[in-house]
């Protein structure tokens, strides 16, 4: 069955994998069946916070990936916006010039934070996809910068031009399904943690088969593991197709 | 490919929405995924005060199914685990038990820990250490649990090392930290993932040490046997971790 992933880090300092290593990712994601993947960049490079030089190098390097492979990687670009509206403004162009699609948002802030206004209106004026980390905090204590599902509803809600991807659906479990349900601008991608039992069936339950996107998170993932979430799924084929493929194509625009 | 799985649960699990297994119902999923044998452990053990029922229960109910080898729960911090064990024992099917140290409210490090491992020995009897069957960051808001620690297994292991021991929930880190430093550690795979998990692993760790463990229910079973079956590895590599190895923890 083809693929689309919309959730990969194929440059990965904590895999020891640059450019090269990146190629042989592809080529696994190619053996996978995958037929195009997003690149989100190397986001664990610099911690927390990376600089503004730091995200550019990030994206430089997911630019070389998108031209070295054309057709087969989507670039997202990283951004840190605590950095403040005229390097998120800057740094939004420079990739906007050269093809990327998407924004792509770690754990710089919570996704509530005021500062996430000019990166969302940003994205809506480039028609960009935001692709938003978020976990469940029930557990991890870090909600003042770590993104909570609910956190997520709340960006969707004040920012409803602006397409999302909610990423994770195994970390943000059935309650973060719950808290997006009403969002109809955003969608959740597979990745997340162990392949837990019965998460994707339910998230396509209570959102509909439309709103689930297959991601894997490789290299932290594996690719077979992560598509098997969704082939091992109890979903009749019409719906697996879509979420392995047919809803990033259409979010995504590709041909 | 024929998998002998390590890590597999009948009964409820209260916290997700996950299929309760009967023996039956288990084997026939299991097969279904090419998943000839399996160890299996009863999950009403994990929180009823003592798990002498549950695994009563598991060895009648198991009984005639040769595709599943009954693991009983035993927990050493009871004042009856010696009890509990001997009873488990009359059953020529059990060769194995199973501890839940972060569920059962116990150490490794415990002194009865020792008196239990010189048991299981007498008995010839192995052991599993079950170092979690959830991912910590999604238990239950009102569960405080942490996995086994390292440490207490590194030095377990250290204490015990002509034993061989069954690890079934290390994560990939936790493994890494473990395995070198202790050949007679066996770990399944449950719980490790990375790109091409396999290749990954064996970087670092010797085939001799890894099983099969889908941990059904918890985790897909498709999803577990896609990191040996998509490994692209040959079968000379990939047959131990399928089903060898845990074959010779039993026999050996």
């Amino acid at each position: 069955m083809r693929a689309i992933d919309v959730h990969t880090h194929p440059m990965l300092r904590e895999d020891h994998r640059g450019r090269t290593g990146a190629a042989q990712l592809l080529a696994r994601a190619r053996a996978h069946g995958i037929e195009h993947v997003v690149a989100l960049g190397d986001v664990l490079a610099h911690g927390r916070i990376p600089s503004a030089a730091q995200i550019r190098r990030i994206n430089d390097d997911t630019a070389w990936l998108t031209a070295r492979h054309r057709g087969f990687v989507t670039g997202f670009c990283y951004l840190n916006p605590t950095l403040g509206e005229r390097a998120v403004r800057r740094e939004v162009e420079r990739c906007v010039a050269r093809g990327f699609r998407g924004i792509k948002l770690e754990i710089a802030n919570n996704a509530r934070d005021a500062c996430m206004t000019p990166v969302m209106a940003d994205a809506e004026r480039y028609g960009l996809v935001v692709l938003q980390h978020a976990w469940s905090m029930t557990k991890i204590r870090q909600r003042s910068y770590h993104t909570d599902p609910a956190d997520a509803a709340t960006l969707a809600r004040r920012f409803p031009n602006v397409r999302i991807i909610m990423a994770h659906l195994t970390g943000c479990g059935v309650r973060g399904v719950l808290a997006v349900k009403a969002c109809d601008n955003l969608v959740i991608d597979t990745s997340g943690a162990a392949p837990e039992e019965g998460i994707v069936e339910f998230a396509v339950a209570e959102l509909g088969a439309e709103r689930v996107l297959y991601g894997s998170d490789a290299p932290i993932r594996d690719f077979g593991v992560a598509l098997a979430r969704i082939t091992g799924a109890c979903l009749d084929p019409a719906t697996k197709k879509k979420i392995l493929r047919d809803n990033a194509r259409a979010l995504l625009r590709l041909p | 490919m024929n998998f002998f799985d390590a890590n597999t649960w009948t009964g409820r699990w209260p916290f997700a929405f996950l299929p309760a297994h009967t023996p039956r119902t288990l084997t026939a999923h299991l097969r279904r995924h090419g998943i000839r044998r399996a160890f299996v452990s009863p999950l009403d053990a994990v929180f009823a005060p003592a798990p002498g029922p549950a695994n009563r229960e598991l060895l009648r109910t198991t009984r005639g199914m040769t595709a599943l080898v009954p693991v009983p729960v035993i927990n050493p911090a009871l004042a009856n685990w010696r009890e509990e064990l001997a009873v488990c024992a009359v059953d020529p099917r059990v060769r194995a038990v199973r501890v839940l140290p972060n569920y059962h409210n116990f150490r490794l490090r415990a002194r009865v820990m020792h008196e239990f491992a010189q048991e299981l020995q007498r008995r010839r009897l192995r052991l599993i250490v079950q170092v979690r069957l959830i991912d910590e960051r999604h238990e239950f808001h009102a569960v405080h649990l942490k996995g086994v620690p390292v440490a207490d297994l590194d030095r377990f292991l250290l204490q015990h090392p002509t034993s061989r021991i069954l690890a079934c929930g290390l994560t990939r880190t936790e493994l890494f930290a473990l395995a070198a430093k202790h050949s007679h550690l066996l770990a399944d795979l449950s719980f490790v993932e990375w790109h091409d998990t396999v290749r990954h692993v064996l970087a670092r760790v010797s085939a001799q040490q890894l099983v099969f463990g889908s941990h059904t229910p918890f985790f897909i079973t498709a999803a577990s046997g896609a990191k040996l079956a998509a490994s692209g590895l040959s079968a000379p590599i990939i047959r131990p971790i399928a089903s060898g190895n845990l074959a010779k923890f039993l026999g050996g």
